[in-house]
């Protein structure tokens, strides 16, 4: 009996956290096909029962939304490409290789792992202009292709890996790569996927650096993008600016579901093995 | 070489390495005094032109309209061209031109908003335009009160372009049923009066609200109300919000909506206005257009009421021209400027995007006047154009002054704290922020 009741709560709970997490989402693609009237009115518009498709046709005409696909895909793609790459080098060499003053360079970047992204803005922004990388895919994607966080991450999964499978690698006449590209990350599958994942939704959504790093609209991608459809003062088709959100968060939120079990197993793996 | 690297030399080259990147930025100094051009694309028949970029925050509607007009500004030239970049909002265009300076890598006109230019005048990096105009083009051709702002020491720094006011607007429909006559109250007091009538007239089962006050960036339309009052948010540098006129206004708005329930606080009494919830608004011209759209009723506009006096602060935005590009791409830069003040050019920039016509010329051009008739309220904005005023310097100059007065305005609206109370400890921070550019300020006035 009790069991039941416990069972109900929890049912009523996940209910209750569904409703917070999918709500936003629902009012998003539901207010994406409301008639202008609708989006500001008392009570709500629950359902648009008269949807106006036309809404995204005029979201993708208010800018160039194919080349901004373009740029978020290329960028993105790079990008995270090379942070997990150099999460996965930067983990495993804190963890498997001996060098002078570990302790104090891994202290080095945790310390890294605590700067937020606005103070080192100005910084960046003066080594890619003098580099001339401004408005480039380079000035995009360089500055963020070490991250501090996915390095971390990975590290203390590695750290978790018995010491006899490397050995044993090792005794077999394994060098570091093929430990590395065999052994090491097929084990941490779960992880990986959580660092790509984590990586990828951050330069997918990334905001400030790509506007102020590009000056044209053929260099600008999704997020700067819809910036475009907000007008500042005046009138605001609000179901159009939800249109092109929905050009935004579609395939982040695609990669996301498919790639979500995994996460779950990558979070929640290091809190079972200590 | 032939050796093999050793692990030991390699970390110690990769930290050598690491050490001669960091400077890289900080170099450059202050010698070469050459600002570059920011990147972008110049069409292949523009080749040859001199080319000066723009930097403007425009977005949705008002961006196409800024995109036609540099466009004909273009085809209109010989010689120059003028690329447009966006660069996110007033705000955005100005930290962005910050970090720029920085790198030393600038646009040659920028759009900024009537807080964003005086950063970069007190800075020394904004171009005196005086020398610029000629015969043929005088700053006396756009409105007095518009152009004085972007004046100081009798050099202009700021043309007008883009301009905008507050203005009041009222929902002529409840008027009617209520048996108001059709028009604005002359004073405040008397819309209060009105108060009582309105309360009578019923909208989807309830009675509609007076007036709301805004929650966020309440302090532009306050600006007015001070003034309305009697007072000042500032002399000069020196802060006067804690005394007269301000507390006055900010009683007599608590007391509109704590004592008499006539009056609430609301995330966008535009909404609510267009929603019938409340009978009277005070938002910016610039969303006459959106008006038009969105209520379902017939609205009217006038100008805002006065109290002991009219008052009516100016905001928006104006182009500027950098100090540091040669002499011959500030000269182009110009030429955009003389352009947008054409009669024709300003009264179709102004009648594409709902902004104020900034030039004397462009009210009476016959686009302009075909407008009057098609849209009234427009014309009563543009009738009371010549009786707003820029606002108090430390709204304009301290840093974040915004913040601190709608924060202030927050307490009274929705906490029912009393004004004294509230400004006397607005002031202060005004007052501490305020020492961080007195200097600036007064060697440049």
């Amino acid at each position: 009996m009790t069991t039941r009741l416990r069972r109900f709560g929890l049912y009523v709970l996940l209910a209750l956290v569904g409703v917070v997490m999918v709500g936003p989402l629902y009012w998003l693609f539901t207010s994406s096909l409301k008639q202008p009237g609708e989006i500001n009115t008392f009570p709500p518009v629950w359902f648009p029962t008269d949807p106006r498709w036309s809404n995204y046709a005029e979201a993708w005409r208010a800018a160039p939304f194919g080349q901004f696909y373009l740029n978020s895909i290329v960028t993105t793609a790079a990008g995270t490409l090379l942070e997990v790459a150099n999460a996965v080098l930067t983990a495993y060499a804190f963890v498997f290789l001996r060098f002078p003053a570990k302790r104090v360079l891994f202290a080095v970047l945790l310390g890294a792992l605590m700067v937020p992204g606005h103070v080192t803005l100005l910084a960046n922004y003066l080594t890619v202009a003098d580099l001339g990388w401004i408005n480039t895919y380079q000035g995009i994607v360089i500055p963020g292709a070490a991250s501090a966080f996915g390095a971390f991450l990975l590290r203390q999964h590695l750290l978790t890996i018995p010491t006899e499978i490397i050995e044993a690698a090792r005794a077999d006449g394994a060098g570091h790569p093929r430990i590395l590209w065999r052994v090491v990350l097929p084990l941490s599958r779960p992880m990986l996927i959580t660092v790509t994942i984590v990586s990828l939704v951050g330069k997918w959504n990334d905001f400030i650096w790509p506007l102020i790093v590009t000056n044209t609209e053929t260099m600008r991608t999704l997020p700067v993008g819809l910036l475009l459809l907000k007008n500042a003062d005046g009138y605001v088709n609000w179901g159009a600016v939800m249109a092109g959100t929905v050009f935004v968060v579609l395939p982040v939120l695609t990669v996301f579901l498919v790639a979500q079990r995994y996460i779950v197993a990558g979070l929640t793996q290091g809190a079972v093995k200590g | 070489m032939s050796s093999t690297l050793s692990r030991r030399r390699l970390l110690g080259l990769a930290g050598g390495a690491a050490l001669a990147l960091t400077p890289l930025g900080c170099g450059g100094g202050d010698g070469a005094s050459t600002f570059s051009q920011p990147k972008g694309e110049v069409p292949k028949q523009y080749a040859k032109r001199q080319r000066v970029v723009v930097w403007y925050p425009y977005t949705g509607v008002p961006a196409d309209a800024f995109t036609r007009l540099v466009g004909r500004f273009n085809e209109s030239q010989q010689d120059i061209y003028l690329e447009a970049q966006f660069q996110g909002t007033y705000d955005e265009v100005a930290q962005k031109l910050a970090a720029g300076l920085q790198a030393r890598q600038i646009p040659d006109l920028c759009v900024f908003s009537e807080v964003t230019w005086h950063k970069f005048h007190l800075n020394d990096t904004l171009e005196p335009l005086t020398g610029y105009f000629d015969n043929g083009f005088s700053p006396a051709e756009y409105v007095d009160s518009l152009i004085a702002e972007g004046t100081v020491k009798n050099e202009v720094w700021w043309v007008p372009f883009g301009r905008s006011t507050p203005l009041f607007y009222y929902n002529r429909d409840m008027f009617a049923k209520a048996g108001l006559p059709d028009r604005g109250p002359k004073t405040w007091d008397e819309l209060r009066e009105w108060g009582p009538a309105l309360q009578r007239v019923s909208v989807g089962g309830r009675a509609p609200k007076l007036h709301a006050y805004p929650q966020v960036d309440g302090d532009w339309m306050f600006q007015g109300a001070v003034w309305q009052w009697g007072g000042n948010y500032s002399k000069g540098m020196d802060v006067t919000i804690d005394a007269g006129g301000a507390v006055a206004a900010g009683e007599w708005q608590r007391r509109l909506i704590h004592v008499d329930k006539l009056a609430y606080m609301a995330k966008s009494p535009r909404v609510d206005f267009t929603n019938g919830l409340i009978a009277t608004l005070q938002d910016s011209t610039g969303v006459l257009g959106a008006l038009d759209k969105e209520a379902k009723f017939a609205y009217g506009a006038a100008f805002l009421p006065e109290q002991q006096a009219f008052g009516c602060p100016t905001g928006g935005g104006g182009l500027a021209v950098l100090a540091g590009p040669p002499k011959e791409r500030k000269r182009a830069a110009f030429e955009f400027i003389r352009f947008a003040a054409k009669p024709e050019n300003a009264a179709q920039w102004s009648i594409d995007t709902g902004y104020l016509p900034s030039t004397k010329a462009a009210q009476q051009t016959p686009q302009m006047l075909k407008l009057f008739t098609d849209r009234p309220g427009y014309k009563i904005a543009v009738d009371q154009l010549p009786k707003t005023q820029a606002q108090d310097p430390v709204r304009l100059l301290v840093p974040n002054a915004n913040k601190s007065i709608y924060g202030g305005l927050q307490k009274i609206y929705a906490d029912n704290q009393p004004a004294q109370q509230v400004f006397s400890s607005v002031a202060e921070e005004l007052r501490k922020s305020a020492e961080s550019v007195r200097d600036a300020v007064a060697r440049h006035s």
